[in-house]
């Protein structure tokens, strides 16, 4: 068996599909050795960033969400992509408390990610999207 | 996402079941703050999260949210039976700060 594999998913972005993002990413994940809690991590990362495609990209409005999962040895990447607003100020958005939504939101997504994720990379551009790769590695348990 | 609802004297005793997530947050946040609004006296809000098997900042938010009613009122936000990866998201989130984890239920009623 080859150390490497892929997934592909096309979804709206409706938020009933958040849930089925991170559990069929989750479950593709899983092929790696992950701790349970580990898996949870990358649950809470995918959660995020597709839920920031359904409110911030497309503002609860019909669009698409891409998702690539892959994985090349222990390193699993992660990529999930809009084509909705796109963000003004990539900087300013992953700031810690940075929301748009200040009643209701806790702008901790970004935050969840970088904690539970080991890159996080944003790509946007205004009117076009945003596209969010985020890689995570397997943890040698001998160290 | 299932949810339970018992008042107790000022508090009310939320017993959540499944996942909190931006789908099913709204219609949480909707349902607390009826309660909220109907019972006028509750100040403590007791959120029982042995059964929540996932939460992320779209139901960390709404929670949020009620705590900021509660305070309004000098009330006070308890989680009851929290698993190591919700208590981790909760303390990362800053809930700490703001709220008070414990063993059961009963047991914050008879702290308050």
């Amino acid at each position: 068996m080859t150390s490497t594999n892929w997934i592909k998913l096309e979804i709206p972005s409706d938020t009933r599909n958040v849930a089925f993002a991170r559990t069929a990413v989750a479950l593709f994940a899983s092929q790696l050795d992950w701790t349970l809690d580990e898996l949870e991590d990358i649950k809470v990362a995918i959660s995020e960033a597709v839920s920031n495609c359904v409110i911030h990209g497309y503002g609860l409005q019909e669009g698409l969400v891409k998702i690539e999962a892959s994985y090349s040895g222990p390193e699993l990447r992660i990529v999930i992509e809009d084509f909705g607003r796109g963000i003004a100020d990539i900087e300013e958005a992953q700031e810690v408390g940075f929301t748009s939504f200040p009643e209701e939101r806790m702008g901790l997504g970004f935050t969840f990610m970088h904690e539970y994720m080991d890159e996080v990379l944003v790509s946007s551009q205004l009117g076009k999207g945003t596209t969010v790769t985020m890689v995570k590695r397997v943890r040698d348990s001998e160290s | 996402m299932q949810y339970s609802f018992e008042l107790e004297g000022q508090a009310l005793i939320v017993t959540l079941r499944g996942e909190l997530d931006l789908h099913t947050s709204p219609e949480f946040k909707e349902t607390l703050t009826k309660l909220f609004e109907t019972h006028s006296h509750v100040t403590n809000l007791i959120m029982d999260v042995k059964g929540l098997s996932f939460v992320d900042s779209s139901g960390l938010g709404v929670i949020l949210g009620r705590y900021r009613e509660l305070q309004e009122r000098g009330g006070r936000l308890f989680f009851v039976q929290a698993n190591p990866q919700i208590k981790r998201i909760l303390q990362m989130s800053g809930f700490q700060k703001i709220s008070e984890f414990a063993n059961s239920a009963s047991d914050v009623l008879e702290r308050i």
